[in-house]
């Protein structure tokens, strides 16, 4: 078995200047902690639109969309107001980054790469076009893709990719922007990613028999790690960060929210939907990020689960942090904001990477909401309901997604 | 402001070394059949009924490595250790214009709990990962015209990272794409026959010796106790593969058409393989940079090896 992270050595650290972010606990790092810390739900009754044909829907949207902060885009209101939502969604907290980082793009321009985390860009343009009486599905034509046009907007020159891998594809794109940054090749990337609601994936999760039935209470229908847990909430949102080194960033005065000191990357090679009962895989990834991070399991102070509330992957989850941490794992607090926050699947993994800014910076756990009974099956430190005050130095963050894709980002207080 | 780790003009060039490759093609009308058909001799078998969901760009895809891996001489037992990246160009369109006019017509009951898991950017990898017990990294990447840049530079990356660290793997590139895409009427049904094609590509990190630069797999091997497999035999990767920034241009190799698609680019790997017509060949990425294909110099030319048109049986 392989796990693949960035090299340990002795190298510059990758650290964050800027944050932007969409989602159903608002659109910034300070209202998403706020919001976290306060046990706050997202989860709610949805209209379900044109294509939803079910009576009652729940799920965790995000509300009236922001417009890109200014002078971070190219493209004017009328333009930006026309894009898809998918589209307005990577393009706005991608240019909020940039707008944090106070890095400007003239600047950097072609030593600024992108890297966006999307798992289905297409279908998602296809069901927005074809619910709005359009043909795009039936009719292709050729056409770049949104990580191409978003970069385009705001102005970022260097090397721009789209990566997919299910629920973990924005942590990926973490993934893979640390490494150009580590190699040299750009000086600076913005990464994470985005996902919408969308009829046809709801309906598809639905059908799976993937997401929870609890619609009587909707914000009481995601209870990662609990007994009583029956599927998932979907939700939709997630983040865009920038990312620099050290060294760059503490030159040019930049504010550091955290640096992302580790990554660690496998596969199950099981199943193309279940994730394996064996936890090797997965606790390889949760090794090789704390590896790559020089980072020992018993220095870990927080652990963002991907826990979406499913019975198999909570289980699963579980075992894998137990085998990866070993004893430290009965000390190491241990939450899904997934609770609150539904499971924004693309945009997961980086909305959850905010999560541990927020645990950094104000210095306490959020909660997994409606843990009531925590699952005897998942033996962790569970911060459940609400948020534990504690020294958070070093943090954790699982990502899971179909075909058994597993990774682990360790972002730690920037020195 | 920015510092730079070198001088501009020599930003750390990624060296790599294609230890395989091979490219299939099926007609749209021919892929129903090709979901239970195994791989050619040689190839490792797929749990049974394996590819029953999954998208024709999968299908193609998975019968493009199962090609390479049977033309290999090593054992596949080491493909635990074996990465990803799929780069499919607009995977998925014919499962969704389906699945979206059944919507509308008859609600999400109609939806298949298939078409997220099978037929989404990082299906392609996912099933290869799955099919083939790779437990290296996938995921997609791409989904647009420029996938096919976009893996290439996706698969460096990764070999880049997992050599400095120290464990590289092989690092499977899988690259799909309709030869023109599927016409489809109201209903979502195909009234044309198009071809899929699929593109496999083994990637290592390349030998000093061989690509002039990036990190020797020897030296950082960490002697675990399978390495990847080589490409029959080999003495070295058959094709050098570097990664260019804008800093540093190369002169064009003239007498291809580098937007000719995935034939094109296999062609191109044919020919510097055997040495016949080219010694190189450079793709253009969108943001500048350019990824080289080359034969070592020192290197003998090889027999390249036959494209497949997979027909039902």
């Amino acid at each position: 078995m392989i796990a693949v992270a960035a090299p340990a050595r002795s190298r510059e650290p990758v650290v964050i200047t800027g944050v932007g972010a969409v989602s159903p606990l608002g659109n910034s790092l300070v209202e998403i902690a706020d919001n976290l810390l306060a046990s706050r739900c997202g989860i709610r009754d949805i209209d379900p639109g044109p294509l939803g044909r079910e009576p009652r829907q729940f799920a965790a949207p995000v509300g009236d969309l922001p417009d890109p902060p200014a002078g971070t885009c190219r493209l004017g209101p009328d333009e930006v107001i026309r894009l898809d939502r998918l589209e307005r969604m990577c393009l706005v907290p991608a240019a909020a980054a940039l707008a944090d980082s106070g890095l400007g793009t003239p600047a950097v321009g072609g030593r600024l790469g992108l890297v966006v985390g999307l798992g289905a860009e297409h279908l998602k343009a296809w069901e927005l076009d074809f619910a709005a009486g359009g043909r795009r599905v039936l009719e292709p034509r050729r056409d770049r893709a949104l990580a191409h046009r978003v970069a385009a907007a705001l102005g970022i020159g260097g090397p721009v990719l789209t990566a997919a891998a299910a629920c973990a594809s924005s942590g990926y794109a973490l993934a893979l922007a640390k490494t150009w940054i580590e190699s040299g090749w750009v000086d600076a990337c913005v990464a994470g990613g985005c996902d919408v609601l969308s009829p046809t994936a709801i309906a598809a999760f639905y059908n799976l028999r993937a997401l929870s039935r609890r619609g009587d209470d909707p914000s009481r229908a995601s209870r990662p790690f609990d007994r009583d847990r029956d599927g998932f909430v979907m939700g939709e949102g997630g983040a865009f960060f920038v990312l620099e080194r050290g060294r760059d960033a503490a030159a040019r005065g930049a504010r550091m929210h955290g640096e992302l000191a580790g990554v660690g990357m496998s596969s199950d090679g099981v199943h193309m939907v279940i994730p394996s009962t064996d936890p090797a895989s997965a606790a390889s990834a949760i090794t090789a990020a704390l590896a790559d991070a020089e980072v020992s399991p018993g220095e870990v102070d927080y652990i963002n689960a991907h826990a979406a509330g499913t019975p198999v992957g909570d289980v699963a989850e579980a075992g894998a942090i137990r085998l990866a941490l070993g004893a430290a794992a009965d000390t190491v607090a241990v939450s899904s904001t997934k609770g609150a926050s539904g499971h924004l699947v693309s945009g997961a993994a980086a909305f959850e990477a905010v999560a541990c800014l927020a645990a950094i910076q104000r210095q306490a756990v959020p909660p997994t909401l409606n843990l009531d009974h925590p699952d005897p099956q998942c033996p962790l430190d569970h911060v459940a309901r609400v948020a534990r005050p504690r020294a958070v130095r070093v943090t954790a963050s699982n990502s899971f997604g179909f075909g058994g894709s597993n990774l682990c980002l360790v972002i730690r207080q920037a020195a | 402001m920015h510092t730079r780790p070198d001088p501009v003009g020599s930003v750390a060039p990624a060296a790599c070394g294609i230890t395989g490759h091979a490219l299939v093609s099926a007609r749209l009308s021919e892929i129903a059949a090709l979901r239970d058909r195994a791989g050619p001799p040689g190839a490792p078998s797929l749990p049974p009924r394996f590819l029953r969901h999954c998208d024709e760009h999968t299908v193609v895809g998975m019968h493009a490595i199962l090609a390479a891996l049977a033309a290999r001489s090593g054992e596949p037992a080491g493909l635990s250790r074996h990465a990803v990246v799929a780069a499919s160009r607009r995977i998925g369109r014919l499962a969704a214009a389906k699945t979206l006019t059944g919507l509308a017509a008859g609600g999400g009951v109609s939806v298949s709990p298939h078409i997220v898991p099978q037929c989404s950017l990082h299906s392609v990898a996912g099933a290869v990962s799955v099919g083939l017990g790779m437990r290296g990294p996938h995921l997609g990447v791409g989904g647009g015209d420029d996938a096919l840049a976009e893996g290439l530079f996706a698969a460096i990356t990764i070999v880049h990272a997992a050599a400095a660290a120290g464990d590289p793997p092989c690092v499977w590139l899988v690259a799909t794409e309709w030869d023109d895409e599927p016409e489809l009427d109201d209903a979502a049904a195909p009234t044309s026959d198009p071809v899929c094609r699929a593109l496999a590509l083994a990637i290592e990190a390349a030998a000093p010796d061989s690509a002039g630069q990036g990190s020797s797999r020897a030296a950082v091997n960490r002697g675990r106790a399978a390495p990847p497999p080589r490409a029959a035999s080999s003495t070295g990767p058959a094709l050098s593969l570097s990664l260019r920034f804008p800093e540093i241009r190369l002169p064009r190799i003239a007498g291809l058409d580098a937007d000719g698609g995935l034939a094109e680019f296999a062609r191109a790997l044919d020919m510097c393989l055997e040495g016949t017509a080219l010694v190189s060949w450079t793709i253009e990425c969108p943001w500048g940079a350019e990824i080289r294909v080359a034969r070592p110099s020192g290197l003998a030319a090889r027999a390249a090896p036959a494209a497949r048109l997979l027909e039902a049986a």
